[in-house]
């Protein structure tokens, strides 16, 4: 460690559990998501006796992803509120604090950190603005989702009881009615994964630009959970 | 409070989702005795036609033993217990007692044509034939002021009992001016609602008389609409599809006949007895899609071992309708079985989001409703263009004239 600085922890064990869960299924299920909307590949026609399930196996690993994103959302909106690290949600309240802490990181980032007027060694309120927007996005994906998938259960039975596909209508049968029908629920779920792919760019290259310019060690978070920072900035 | 439990259940539960099979045993019961009744009370009425439909299913060759077969089909397709086959059958001996009156609006006669097939006709088909037709303009003798008459003369004699069938779409546009019927120029829209308001339910057959169909497809220049979306209070039965399947008309006639009620229906009013499931779910190509076999071209090797049709635009997954169940012309095929894709005619808004015929991501069709997938992907890479592009100028400008905060600190 480099003298003045000291370090400071900002995930707990819990929350980069959930970070790289929620990087591989974001992953494989952009992957096999593409391949359901269209497939680009296929089993080989001269080969027809075989055991070869090529669909189904994009499909199984598109809602495996999907249920580890289920797990992790629940556990984040849970972390949002009650968390015993930091609550999240403090940060979202719009209040003249937030507000001009959400600027000035902005501004931060605008100025090529040539201004730099807000703490940085603690998840500022623009960095939760920016992950709440992640998580609204996922959500939707979600519901979207699990609204064409129960489609195939028509008959109100499912291998796991009735109560599965009774509980996705509950919860996702509105979107029919919001974005117009089947066509449109598949629509805006193919949409919004090309906004959470631009979401993902965007949050890789602010991670390495935070780590060149801060000199924090940002990049550092989501591996050991900590980062460092000034001494002389501690009180 | 129970309405607002409605409010509720239809905010969050399309009807559409659900098609139970089994309501348990006290309620068939309780069904099958209102059935014994309502078909009670029907033969007591005097037939409207002196036809004997035993002879006419013999002349067409056609035995009690294969009545009594298609008898437990219909119950079945009707997703009634076994125990409903002697009602069904005495039911459909009992359909000449229900009239019928069809109107055509504005369509091509599709579902009329699907109706009248009669080559060597099943027996759906000889029921549709023999069903009390009172008024159909296309295909009876009478015309003009005559025509006019027998309608009137029809809506007169069966007032409130007749069901009226709906052919076409209604053309709301100029006030209703695309299209008008007889010397006093009224429009579709007046004579729909004036036929319609003496009938004991409204069906509308065919994807035109449900959500307006190809007339109502991108620009809609009449601005043609569904029967639903201008007929308030009276039941309304959709059978959409592009035509209808007579085997529908048939089970919503039979269903109507032995209860005297609508059958069940979905959000969109289909009764769900027909358009409760997905049609990729009962598609004879499944098990290709799940192996990721699919038809790249026409007449390549995929196409002649039948495998899936998606990549050539199949829109099965997103479909409800039960033609990969009953099939068309005689039960022996439907599109699928015949190597091309199903273009979702049972669904709104077909013609615009359904029948472009290419994958769903591949298709660069621009209603004003919205447009379809490749404008998506497009619009998609679009976004991640701009990304990258906000994220070069940025990093560039960084490297450039970046100030790292240790630097800040050494000055
Ligand atoms: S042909 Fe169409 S309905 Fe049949 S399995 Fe393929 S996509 Fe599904
Ligand atoms: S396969 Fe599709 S397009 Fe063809 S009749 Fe059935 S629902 Fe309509």
């Amino acid at each position: 460690m480099k003298p003045g600085y000291e370090k400071i922890k900002r995930m707990t064990p819990a929350m980069r559990i959930i970070h790289w869960v929620n990087v591989v299924s974001i992953l494989a299920a952009v992957i096999t998501g593409l391949y359901i909307a269209h497939p680009y590949y296929q089993s080989f026609i001269a080969d027809p006796a075989v055991d070869k399930y090529v669909m189904a196996w994009n499909r199984w690993i598109h809602f495996i992803g999907a249920i580890l994103l289920d797990v992790t959302s629940v556990a984040v909106a849970y972390l949002y509120f009650f968390s015993r690290f930091e609550k999240p949600y403090k940060k979202l309240v719009p209040n003249a604090r937030n507000v001009t802490e959400f600027k000035e990181v902005l501004i931060n980032l605008l100025t090529l950190n040539r201004r730099k007027n807000f703490d940085s060694s603690h998840s500022d309120s623009f960095n939760v603005v920016y992950f709440t927007i992640m998580h609204l996005m996922l959500i939707l994906m979600l519901l979207t989702g699990l609204q064409m998938y129960v489609h195939g259960l028509a008959s109100g039975e499912s291998s796991i009881g009735a109560w599965w596909p009774w509980m996705l209508h509950m919860t996702t049968d509105w979107t029919l009615w919001v974005f117009g029908g089947n066509m449109g629920v598949r629509y805006v779920h193919h949409l919004m994964m090309w906004w959470i792919v631009a979401w993902v760019m965007f949050h890789v290259y602010y991670q390495i630009w935070r780590t060149i310019f801060w000199q924090e060690g940002d990049i550092a978070i989501a591996f050991g959970g900590s980062k460092f920072k000034k001494s002389s900035e501690t009180e | 409070m129970a309405e607002r439990r409605e409010a509720f259940k239809m905010l969050f539960s399309a009807n559409s989702a659900k098609v139970e099979t089994n309501k348990g045993d006290a309620y068939y019961d309780r069904l099958f005795q209102q059935c014994r009744a309502r078909l009670d009370e029907l033969k007591a009425s005097q037939p409207l036609q002196a036809i004997d439909f035993h002879e006419i299913l013999s002349d067409e060759g056609y035995d009690r033993r294969e009545f009594m077969k298609w008898a437990s089909a219909a119950t079945a397709m009707l997703m009634l217990p076994p125990m409903f086959t002697p009602l069904v059958a005495e039911a459909a001996e009992l359909m000449t007692r229900v009239p019928v009156i069809w109107l055509e609006l504005q369509d091509c006669a599709g579902n009329s044509e699907a109706l009248l097939r009669s080559d060597g006709p099943k027996i759906d088909e000889i029921l549709l034939d023999i069903i009390s037709l009172e008024f159909h303009e296309t295909l009876m003798a009478a015309a003009g002021h005559q025509a006019d008459a027998q309608l009137e003369d029809a809506m007169h004699a069966f007032k409130g009992k007749y069901l009226l069938f709906v052919e076409g779409a209604i053309p709301m546009g100029m006030e209703g001016q695309y299209g008008t019927i007889g010397a006093s120029g009224e429009t579709f829209h007046e004579h729909l609602v004036r036929v319609a308001a003496d009938a004991a339910a409204v069906v509308a057959v065919g994807s035109c008389a449900t959500y307006g169909g190809i007339p109502a497809a991108a620009p809609n220049p009449t601005e043609a609409v569904g029967v639903m979306d201008v007929l308030k209070g009276k039941p309304i039965i959709n059978i959409p599809a592009c035509p209808a399947n007579p085997a529908n008309m048939v089970g919503v006639i039979l269903h109507f006949v032995l209860t005297g009620q609508v059958p069940e229906l979905d959000s969109l009013l289909r009764p769900k007895f027909a358009f409760g499931y997905r049609i990729h779910d009962n598609c004879e190509r499944r098990a290709h899609f799940d192996a990721g076999e699919f038809v790249e071209e026409w007449g390549d090797e995929g196409a002649k071992n039948n495998f899936c049709l998606y990549k050539m635009g199949c829109k099965g997954p997103m479909t409800f309708n039960n033609c990969s169940i009953v099939r068309y012309n005689e039960g022996v095929n439907w599109p699928i079985g015949v190597g091309r894709g199903c273009i979702g005619c049972s669904e709104p808004d077909f013609w615009d989001k359904y029948a472009y015929e290419r994958p769903m991501s591949d298709a660069n069709i621009k209603a004003p409703t919205g447009g379809v997938e490749k404008t998506v992907d497009q619009f998609g890479l679009g976004v991640l263009t701009a990304t990258a592009v906000g994220i070069g100028i940025h990093a560039a400008a960084s490297a450039v004239a970046g100030k790292k905060s240790d630097e800040g600190e050494a000055q």
